[in-house]
């Protein structure tokens, strides 16, 4: 973990939270609102993921599937009960994150990485065909429709700021938990292994901790997903959406903090681009996420990096002539 | 009663067909240490590879068999030049068990999307190999599942023997054992990794052609395989062989009886209960493999 709290940086950071906080006051139209919407869910859900892919090494491939718990949980509540999304959220992230630990969690984190990837990735599979099974109360093939928002007579508008909100939370906390004892316990291990173990650092706990937070955070978005959108169904679970997310962790730059919210941004927005390639679309999105990993697997932080280190020296240079 | 007989049979045949196919994908990792997240689409190109074969040509017998041989000459090329272009440089690198998982993924789902531009979306089918039936008492075989039987029994037979006799399986199995260990004797890894690779997809291809014939395939039908494959072999133990074919014909017969008395539908979940359970009691696998 860089530290990356330079001055010229923070005040970048600054100035894009502005400028997202007045952008719909310039007027856009409702579907760049929309697409805004979805950067700050899927920025959530992407970093929340790289949490334990980038950070951690906690190899979780099932990181959507947490999304669709905590979104069918909380669509399920509010729609069938009655409920107040205020309430449903905060619950589906907690389902999301019991289950997630005792079902996931629990069993495969004490094994080498390569069980906690297939367990994930099975469970992820295994969601549909269960959704399937309850028909009733899910809603099966079709999904939920028509999910209540967040408050009786919602805007788009009132949906983008409550989610650029959940955003700079989410971020504030994944920020936190970075540079907490447990984000530091993990910076230790990766680095040492043996080192942790004689610091006293209890691998298994940790690990299990990191696991909870990511899947509660990622249940959390989910509510935020179903009630700004006011449907789910189970093609959340398919391919593409877990396709976006790893791409977004790639393409921004796997293991840093501001990788995956600009890896989320450019899929989000350079998706919209790709689907005139039509069905090619995923073949291209494979080809990036190969291409990302074999020939720059720093994604845009490595560029950004490069650049700023050319900056640098250039400025350096002046320096010496004068 | 005979349909319980018909089920068991019937799950020991499916369950030598998910054998052939978890093979490739033990090989690949107790070999090499990678776990193979393309394995469904490699057997998807071994089924479509072949059915090009079979589709046109006028002489059906010798066609499949001709498939089959431009099937093995394709995947071990591709297995190789894989391992040569792409796994080689990540191995090198620190946080390659991450990245070699991501690129397959990446790698799979872009080369599912190839076939899919490629066939078309509709269900195709390789056709069996003989017609017709054989009854012995109440159970009732196909002469095509005896056949499949049959080449599962002699594959696994040659595989043995190739990792037991041959210079270079021999090889394969002491980088298996321990890589520095290898590297000590004078074994050159990255060419033993690079034939490891070749093979398994070739055992693959062939596991994909198999499972062509006995039952359908769409270009999205690789990732069903896959995961099953994954079960089957962390039952059987990560990078056991012996115990990948074991766990293939247990599932294979629990899958026919979940089918018998709750229902298709049932057989995805019971699936992933196995998988919990098997992580939760006995992470190793039944023969015991890395955990």
């Amino acid at each position: 973990m860089k530290k990356i709290t330079s001055n010229w940086q923070t005040a970048f950071v600054t100035v894009i939270v502005i400028i997202l906080a007045i952008y719909p006051m310039l007027g856009p139209s409702s579907y760049l609102k929309h697409l805004f919407i979805l950067f700050f869910i899927w920025s959530v859900v992407a970093n929340y993921w790289n949490l334990l892919n980038g950070y951690v090494g906690i190899n979780s491939l099932g990181n959507i599937g947490f999304l669709a718990i905590g979104g069918y949980t909380s669509g399920i509540l509010s729609l069938r009960f009655g409920l107040s999304p205020l309430i449903t959220i905060p619950i589906g992230g907690l389902v999301t994150g019991l289950l997630v630990t005792l079902f996931l969690g629990f069993p495969a984190l004490r094994l080498s990485g390569i069980y906690i990837a297939l367990l994930t990735l099975i469970f992820a599979d295994t969601l549909p065909s269960i959704l399937t099974q309850t028909r009733d109360i899910t809603g099966g093939g079709m999904g939920l429709h028509e999910i209540p928002p967040f408050f009786p007579g919602m805007e788009k508008v009132h949906a983008y700021y409550i989610c650029f909100l959940f955003f700079l939370i989410a971020m504030l906390i994944l920020y936190k938990v970075i540079h907490s004892k447990t984000g530091l316990a993990f910076v230790a291990m990766r680095d040492s292994e043996s080192l942790a173990n004689t610091l006293g650092i209890n691998r298994y706990q940790e690990r299990l901790k990191v696991f909870a937070i990511s899947s509660f955070m990622t249940g959390i978005a989910g509510g935020f997903y179903v009630h700004s959108l006011g449907d789910i169904s189970p093609t959340t679970l398919s391919i593409e959406p877990f396709l976006l997310g790893l791409a977004m962790i790639e393409l921004g730059g796997i293991g840093t903090f501001y990788g995956p919210i600009l890896g989320a941004g450019a899929i989000v927005f350079g998706n919209e681009f790709l689907r005139l390639a039509g069905t090619l679309r995923l073949a291209l999105l494979g080809a990036l996420i190969c291409g990302v990993i074999l020939f720059y697997p720093g994604g845009i932080m490595q560029l950004v990096e490069e650049l700023g280190k050319r900056i640098k020296v250039m400025l350096n240079r002046k320096k010496v002539t004068e | 009663m005979e349909s319980f007989i018909n089920a068991i049979v019937s799950g020991l045949i499916s369950g030598s067909l998910y054998a052939a196919m978890a093979l490739g994908l033990t090989i690949i990792y107790g070999i090499s240490r990678i776990f193979n997240f393309g394995h469904g689409v490699i057997a998807l190109i071994g089924a479509y590879t072949a059915w090009i074969f079979v589709q046109n040509s006028k002489i059906a017998d010798m066609s499949l068999l001709l498939g089959i041989l431009v099937t093995i000459a394709f995947l071990f090329l591709l297995g190789f030049l894989l391992y040569r272009y792409a796994m080689n440089p990540l191995m090198k690198k620190p946080n390659w068990d991450i990245s070699t998982v991501l690129f397959m993924l990446g790698l799979g789902i872009l080369l599912e999307n190839v076939i899919l531009q490629i066939f078309g979306p509709r269900v195709k089918s390789i056709p069996v190999f003989k017609e017709g039936y054989i009854r012995i008492g109440v159970v009732q075989i196909n002469w095509h599942e005896i056949i499949i039987i049959f080449i599962v029994i002699i594959a696994i037979i040659l595989l043995n023997v190739f990792f037991k006799r041959t210079r270079i399986g021999q090889a394969m199995r002491a980088v298996a054992q321990s890589i520095p260990g290898a590297q000590v004797v004078g074994i050159d890894i990255e060419k033993i990794f690079s034939y490891t690779f070749g093979l398994a997809f070739v055992v693959t291809g062939i596991s994909g052609i198999l499972l062509g014939t006995k039952y359908y395939m769409n270009p999205h039908i690789g990732w069903e395989w896959m995961v099953k494959g994954f079960v089957i072999v962390s039952f059987g133990g990560l990078g056991s062989t012996n115990g990948a074919i074991y766990a293939a014909i247990i599932l294979g017969v629990v899958e026919a009886l979940a089918t018998l008395f709750l229902g298709a539908m049932w057989v995805w979940p019971i699936w992933f209960a196995i998988f919990m359970v098997v992580l939760l009691i006995r992470p190793q696998g039944i023969l015991g493999g890395r955990a």
